[in-house]
């Protein structure tokens, strides 16, 4: 039984992704996970804090950390970025005039050491509203082309709010981390 | 490493002393790990038919044999690209080359990593670490880094086509301070002095943007999806329901009447604010700033409120939440506002005249 139990545990954690969400506030990161897990989404205060969501995603068990993104709590993001198999970046892409800071917010990220090695999905939001700007064009002011090389990094257009595009973003990241990750023991 | 587990779990099956409970788990996960080692026999065949040379074998020897034929080859084009008669133009593809077989390498070492022994993979690992700071290294050296910076653009103003009989029509100006001419949204920019008026006729059009308005005052009916508001000052706002967010930056002495699913408040100071909203609203770096429930009125207005899910007065316009103030007893940077100071009722549905009543 000992045996077992002990090659159970291992199995189910070797299925365990640890995913990083943030971005700016109001960008859409609640909703996203609320979305993709099928929760009711009309209601959704701003995050003072973070949500943990552990959800079943094809044989993958994804632990989502959903970190608010104001600025007074932008700072505490730091703590969370130890074990991160993947990071996504939530872009408000009818936020024209904040795309600055995004931008500025997010290289202060993929600086950092402990994230260097995670997939980063970038997921352009909103792209139902009306006047939306279009992944590329987020993809251009973000300058994702001059990334380090040795990043994964894909930019997917969706909607929190009709669900278009999640599935292709939450695609990507889940594949690309389960072909990164080694079975060493 | 798999046939091992594969003949340890197998002795546990031969003890008689197992209850049958027990006994059918065992020949569940004896039948699960048999057929997981099927499909990778399977596998394993398939991609021996389908590539020759750099199939895995299951074998630690061919595995370490292409290994380090990859990574002679890696190494040499490294060589080749540091020669300093390596011809420019070619530069950039040549690492891009390098850094592509790099990663191909890093995935045959994944493939191949559940049969070899743990010191391979940890040395193939630590080798791969070292070409890729090689690389990077030779890449710092090799290439100029691109500087990122912002150049000015010429401001464009366009008029509105679809003109409504409004005091003054919406500007579309293109954003000033990217690299990347982007466009902006619709929305009001850069008055004084001056009433602004827009509706929104359609299902759920778009967002709009309020930005730079100076003692001004603002009537958007009709539903929209997303409202966000900077650099006002001494205006008085007043707004239909809005589907998504509603996001506020610097604002002073204004007074804003708003209905939203979310709201944000940042940098305000001396206002006032009438909410209907669904979630908590969020102030930070406030102080001074007052709520009040929701008190607008046009025609139509129960129809669009109902259309955005609004019609429902929550309570939620006195549960503020200050992300500067976290702790449980009040904020002094928020308060609400004293009844007898409120306004009862704000009409805007005639274009012309505003009335208020006190």
């Amino acid at each position: 039984m000992g045996l077992l139990s002990i090659i159970r545990k291992i199995k189910k954690k070797e299925k365990e992704m640890r995913i990083l969400m943030v971005g700016l506030d109001n960008s859409g990161k609640t909703t996203i996970v609320l979305r993709i897990n099928g929760e009711d989404t009309s209601v959704i205060s701003p995050t003072l804090g973070f949500n943990i969501k552990t959800i079943s995603y094809q044989k993958y068990t994804l632990n989502i950390w959903d970190v608010g993104g104001q600025r007074t709590i932008r700072s505490y993001w730091r703590n969370y970025f130890e074990q991160t198999d993947g990071l996504i970046w939530v872009v408000d892409s009818s936020d024209v005039r904040r795309l600055d800071d995004c931008k500025m917010e997010l290289d202060n990220l993929l600086k950092e050491e402990r994230l260097s090695g995670a997939s980063l999905l970038i997921l352009a939001n909103k792209q139902d509203i009306q006047g939306a700007l279009t992944p590329k064009e987020i993809a251009e002011v973000l300058n994702l082309d001059s990334m380090d090389r040795t990043r994964h990094w894909k930019i997917v257009g969706c909607s929190a709010y009709t669900g278009d595009g999640l599935l292709d973003g939450f695609d990507w990241l889940v594949q690309d981390i389960a072909s990164r990750i080694y079975v060493l023991d | 490493m798999e046939e091992e587990q594969y003949q340890t779990k197998q002795t546990p099956i031969t003890n008689e002393t197992l209850d049958s409970i027990t006994q059918s788990k065992h020949e569940a996960m004896l039948s699960r790990l048999s057929n997981l080692h099927q499909s990778r026999l399977l596998q394993q065949s398939l991609t021996r038919n389908s590539s020759d040379s750099n199939s895995s074998f299951e074998s630690t020897k061919s595995f370490l044999t292409n290994f380090s034929e990859s990574k002679t080859s890696i190494e040499s084009q490294l060589h080749l690209c540091r020669n300093p008669d390596s011809s420019k133009p070619t530069l950039k593809s040549d690492l891009n080359n390098i850094s592509t077989s790099i990663t191909d390498l890093e995935r045959f070492v994944a493939e191949n990593s559940y049969f070899l022994p743990s010191y391979e993979v940890r040395a193939s690992l630590k080798t791969i670490s070292d070409l890729k700071e090689t690389l990077e290294i030779a890449n710092s050296e090799l290439l100029p880094k691109k500087k990122f910076s912002f150049k000015n653009k010429s401001v464009v103003k366009k008029e509105m086509s679809n003109a409504e009989p409004v005091v003054r029509v919406c500007d579309s100006v293109v954003a000033e301070k990217h690299s990347v001419q982007v466009r902006d949204s619709l929305g009001f920019r850069n008055e004084e002095g001056v009433v602004l008026v827009k509706h929104f006729g359609g299902a759920k059009e778009g967002d709009f943007t309020l930005s730079d308005l100076n003692g001004c005052e603002v009537r958007i009916t009709g539903c929209f999806r997303a409202l966000y508001i900077h650099r006002l000052k001494d205006c008085r706002v007043f707004v239909g329901p809005v589907l998504g967010s509603i996001l506020i930056e610097e604002v002073e002495g204004c007074l804003f009447v708003l209905a939203s699913h979310q709201i944000r408040i940042h940098h305000a100071k001396g206002t006032d604010f009438y909410l209907r909203v669904r979630s908590r609203p969020i102030v930070e770096d406030c102080n001074g700033v007052r709520f009040a429930p929701y008190v607008l009125d046009y025609e139509g207005i129960e129809r669009d409120l109902k259309e955005s899910s609004l019609d429902e007065e929550t309570g939620n316009w006195e549960n503020v939440d200050d992300f500067k103030w976290l702790r449980a007893v009040q904020s002094p940077n928020w308060s609400i506002l004293p009844e007898e100071e409120r306004v009862s009722g704000v009409n805007i549905s005639s274009s012309e005249a505003l009335s208020i009543d006190c």
